[in-house]
């Protein structure tokens, strides 16, 4: 399904932290928000999987207003892996997978055959099957997001929102969860600090800053060392992958780069 | 199991007392009185059906009602060492009975409906001070929560105090430490209606609701995701909590710990799943309440104890237990 954003507009007290932004997710498309930490990422997403409600503009699934839609409609639809970390008690990594299957469930129904191979299915997709008795506050890091990753997947959702998936991950899960996130059976909007991990698993990125949208298109055409200079104030070369080809990164970690306003 | 545990619970809590009574006996009385014979003669009728049973009944319902409202209170701040007494909820049901008691409200109400109102009011007031206390600033720690909860329960403690004792009237007032630490010493077959009407209704509710509750332990956001409306939801457990604390404590006062212990004790056996807990943690507290409540009438002869001591002798030492579960896992 189809994700347009039209002329975004969010607040908080007052204050406004994202203006007027548009981006659009073609079906089955991977789309990619990068910026520096404080430029909107986080509440352009929670406006599509529906924690924040937008001041003004509209959040269009496949042309339809997302306010019209009753929340657990949404969640048919879309599914999330927010940013935040609760400790969740004592459930089961099961139990937080099956989770998963709240927006299909009415009050007091269990869970039927159909719901329990769905989670099996989400389980084995990220490769934690084996683990689907432990304690879900007992596993590692990287094998947490994983399991809040099957959860997204038992949703059985057609667009897959995710934050910062990657963060504090060690580099080996980070390019597993990554991996992951390569199917193009879904749509896939996500946020992400490491620009070369952007650069290889996006169709197209978004270039947010303060809260407006600076620059969009390809990986290729968009992380140019100038963007860098402006956006992030570092310097860097955009060279090529060479394993994958795709664009790489290189940032210089001794250069000081004067800032617009004579920060440095 | 648990329901059988009850159950045989329940007939020692009516055949132990003063008297005992033979369990095959008690339950000979009940069931001629349940088939509408009239009642024996004797004093085992008085004692059975009239004192022990409602008592016994009482105390289920009120040790069931305790399990719940700390399961929702738990899943609601998201917090295991939350429970009504330890935020001061119960303190301000009880402020607010008292409050209706001494200003002649309560009077009003022959069935403790009135009662139960006003100590629903004070339980929501509390609830809510205590809420925007812990807010402040951003964050929801336990420890702000519950010295939120401790401070503004003591408060409104200290107010309780002053009102019974400054009425004066020990009839009217059922004294200090009714209210303060609890007591199934009121039961009546006339009182028993509303709290276990209140507790099925709860149980009901909150279970409807169990599939929200699983989603709101992994965050706001989360739940959001899963197409829960986290703003409604946490209105509506506020508000269950709130109703089913005040019902429980007109008729019992604050009773302690029960709310805290019960949910902790299931999740460690049975796990986090609110559609198990939620009804397991009801059938637990009960039979927790109703084991109690025989011990409180037995203990010392000619002299029965508050629940409440009871309940914080065990249930204090069980906090202790949590919260250094709760810290040395956070470090």
């Amino acid at each position: 399904m189809r994700i347009a954003i039209e002329d975004l507009r969010v607040g908080y007290s007052g204050r406004e932290v994202v203006s007027g932004v548009h981006l659009m997710a073609a079906a089955g498309e991977i789309v990619g928000l990068v910026g520096p930490n404080g430029s909107g990422k986080s509440t352009v997403l929670r406006t599509v999987y529906r924690h924040l409600r937008p001041t003004a503009g509209r959040v269009l699934l496949d042309g339809t207003d997302l306010r019209t839609l009753p929340l657990a409609r949404t969640a048919r639809h879309i599914a999330a892996l927010p940013q935040e970390r609760t400790a969740a008690f004592e459930l089961t990594v099961r139990e937080v997978v099956a989770m998963g299957r709240t927006p299909y469930k009415r009050a007091f129904a269990g869970e039927d055959r159909a719901d329990r191979e769905t989670v099996a299915r989400a389980l084995a997709a990220v490769g934690m099957r084996g683990a689907a008795g432990r304690r879900f506050s007992a596993l590692s890091g990287g094998e947490r997001q994983r399991v809040l990753l099957a959860r997204a997947f038992a949703q059985d959702p057609d667009v897959l929102v995710l934050d910062e998936p990657t963060n504090h991950l060690d580099v080996r899960h980070q390019v597993e969860l990554l991996a992951l996130l390569r199917d193009r059976a879904r749509t896939t909007l996500i946020s992400l600090h490491d620009l070369n991990a952007a650069a290889s698993l996006c169709d197209r990125l978004h270039v947010l800053h303060a809260g407006h949208l600076v620059a969009s298109g390809p990986p290729r055409t968009v992380l140019t060392p100038e963007l860098l200079a402006e956006v992030f104030g570092v310097r860097a070369a955009v060279t090529e992958h060479p394993l994958t080809g795709d664009p790489l990164i290189a940032f210089d970690h001794r250069g000081r780069l004067r800032l617009p306003g004579g920060r440095t | 199991m648990l329901a059988a545990a009850l159950l045989a619970a329940l007939t020692a809590a009516v055949a132990l007392g003063a008297t005992d009574i033979a369990p095959g006996h008690v339950w000979s009385v009940v069931l001629d009185r349940l088939g509408g014979a009239p009642p024996r003669p004797g004093t085992d009728d008085l004692i059975v059906w009239q004192l022990r049973v409602p008592r016994a009944l009482l105390a289920a319902a009120v040790g069931a009602g305790l399990g719940l409202v700390g399961t929702a209170t738990q899943a609601l701040v998201r917090n295991p060492l939350a429970d009504p007494y330890l935020l001061g909820i119960s303190n301000g049901a009880s402020l607010g009975a008292v409050a209706a008691i001494v200003l002649g409200a309560g009077a009003g109400g022959a069935l403790g409906l009135g009662l139960s109102a006003a100590a629903f009011a004070g339980a929501l007031l509390a609830f809510a001070l205590v809420w925007c206390m812990a807010r402040r600033g951003g964050g929801f720690s336990p420890l702000r929560l519950v010295l939120a909860g401790v401070g503004i329960g003591q408060f409104l403690s200290g107010f309780t105090s002053y009102l019974v004792l400054q009425a004066g009237d020990e009839q009217q007032t059922r004294g200090v430490l009714f209210w303060l630490m609890g007591s199934l010493s009121g039961a009546t077959w006339a009182t028993l209606w509303l709290p276990v009407l209140a507790v099925a209704a709860g149980l009901l509710v909150l279970q409807a609701r169990a599939r929200a509750m699983n989603a709101l332990l992994m965050g706001d956001e989360t739940a959001a995701g899963l197409g829960v409306d986290v703003t409604r939801l946490r209105r509506e457990l506020f508000v269950v909590t709130s109703l089913l604390t005040g019902v429980l404590v007109a008729v019992s006062g604050a009773i302690a710990f029960v709310g805290l212990m019960v949910p902790h004790l299931c999740r460690l056996v049975l796990g986090g799943d609110h559609r198990r807990l939620l009804p397991v943690a009801a059938l637990t507290g009960a039979l927790l309440l109703v084991v109690v409540d025989v011990v409180c009438r037995t203990a010392m002869d000619g002299q029965e104890l508050p629940v409440g001591v009871v309940t914080a002798m065990i249930g204090a030492p069980a906090l202790l237990f949590i919260l250094d579960r709760r810290l040395g896992a956070a470090r």
